[in-house]
């Protein structure tokens, strides 16, 4: 039997770790209800800004512009025409630590999975990565990790986001690349989170719509007031053109799709921490219990064999 | 004949914020071309909208005022949307 200060040690060392993750708990909780009202609160507005978008496209010839459809050709005006070698952009939101579960390997298998899905390699990808998991994963395996963000606060607004998305646009404006996913955690509730992929250049209404309905939560609040039927095409007059109204306008969207995932992301990584901490207290509090029983059973048995030994003693004198 | 609502559905949205959802009987914008005022049932419209103030009438007379720095204004339906 082991000796009752190793049990001790043992009760001791569980009892620290209880506290931790306890503390830890903590944190998450309020992290978490302030990202979750966060990331709900911003649902409204992206999903207002998706379905204008929506609604243009269905009534204007929006096909030609060049954030809309895929690069096929790229005429550069140097060195007239080349020929096309497009990468795709991989916008990979993690966190910057774990101890969340599964949260950051489930967003890594999803990225991994269209990687495959598209026959990519690490020539034919760019990566944006925010939060330090998947940067350090894709760094890791040769892929090129063009933009790192790390120790991103939780209160990044969305003009902020605007250095990474204006990069990107760069990138799709010289021909570098002519598609972005976006791959982050959708926040579904505490205990449910799931990884999702998002297309985010080209602009395309089926992708718009795939998104709306994406980040519309099935009840509460902000669910969809009852199914309104879709409306009949609206002649829309378009001021000052429908060039500059799109120029202006898919921009922002697409910055708004990255920040949407960037606060889904956000509101999920605590909750999923919260969770995991949650079930390691719990674990911790399980463990100091079986060993305390097993610590007093093993004082008693001490107790026991030093009282017989006495007894004993006791009669070989007589 | 028939009844149309005096008023139409206006929301002002930034993403941090909603700042006006509800029913409105006038709404003057600074749109990029001038300003213009949004009446219930305006025509489909889209429009960039340039740094100015967004001055909303709703019923019983008040008046509410956002300043802006830009934005989109998506009209349809009967519903406007301002994107900040």
């Amino acid at each position: 039997m082991a000796s009752l200060k190793n049990i001790k040690i043992k009760i001791q060392s569980y009892r620290k770790t209880g506290t931790v993750t306890h503390a830890m708990e903590a944190v998450s909780a309020v992290k978490m209800r302030k990202t979750q009202e966060r990331a709900l609160a911003g649902r409204a507005y992206a999903a207002a800004a998706l379905s204008v978008l929506e609604h243009l496209s269905r009534s204007l010839d929006t096909s030609h512009h060049p954030l809309m459809v895929r690069n096929l050709g790229f005429v550069n005006p140097n060195f007239g025409f080349t020929k096309p070698k497009f990468r795709t952009c991989l916008i990979i939101v993690t966190s910057d630590k774990g101890l969340a579960g599964s949260l950051n390997s489930s967003v890594i298998r999803r990225a991994e999975h269209e990687i495959a899905a598209r026959n990519l390699g690490p020539e034919q990808t760019i990566m944006i990565a925010i939060g330090r998991r998947g940067a350090e994963h894709f760094a890791n395996r040769g892929y090129d990790v063009r933009i790192r963000r790390e120790n991103v606060s939780d209160d990044l607004s969305e003009s902020d986001l605007r250095t990474i998305t204006d990069e990107l646009l760069s990138w799709h404006a010289v021909g570098e690349i002519d598609t972005c996913l976006v791959i982050y955690t959708n926040f579904i509730s505490t205990f449910e989170q799931e990884a999702l992929a998002h297309q985010v250049i080209p602009v395309t209404p089926e992708a718009v719509r795939e998104t709306v309905a994406g980040i519309r939560p099935a009840r509460g609040r902000y669910a969809p007031r009852s199914e309104a039927p879709v409306p009949p095409l609206a002649i829309y007059l378009v001021e000052p053109s429908v060039d500059q109204v799109l120029a202006e306008l898919l921009p922002r969207l697409i910055n708004i799709m990255v920040f949407h995932a960037f606060i889904e992301s956000k509101a999920s990584e605590h909750s999923a921490r919260r969770v995991a901490m949650k079930s390691a207290t719990d674990k911790a509090k399980d463990m100091v219990k079986s060993y305390t029983r097993h610590f007093n059973k093993a004082r008693q048995a001490a107790i026991t064999r030093e009282v017989s030994e006495i007894t004993s003693g006791m009669e070989a004198m007589r | 004949m028939q009844n149309y609502p005096p008023t139409f559905n206006l929301v002002i949205a930034s993403v941090s914020k909603t700042h006006f959802d509800g029913p409105a009987l006038a709404a003057t914008v600074p749109g990029s071309e001038g300003e213009l005022t949004i009446l219930p049932h305006h025509a489909a419209l889209v429009t960039t909208l340039k740094k100015g103030t967004i001055a909303v009438r709703v019923m019983g007379g008040e008046r509410h005022t956002f300043p802006i720095d830009n934005g989109v204004l998506e009209c349809s339906h009967n519903s406007a949307i301002v994107l900040l």
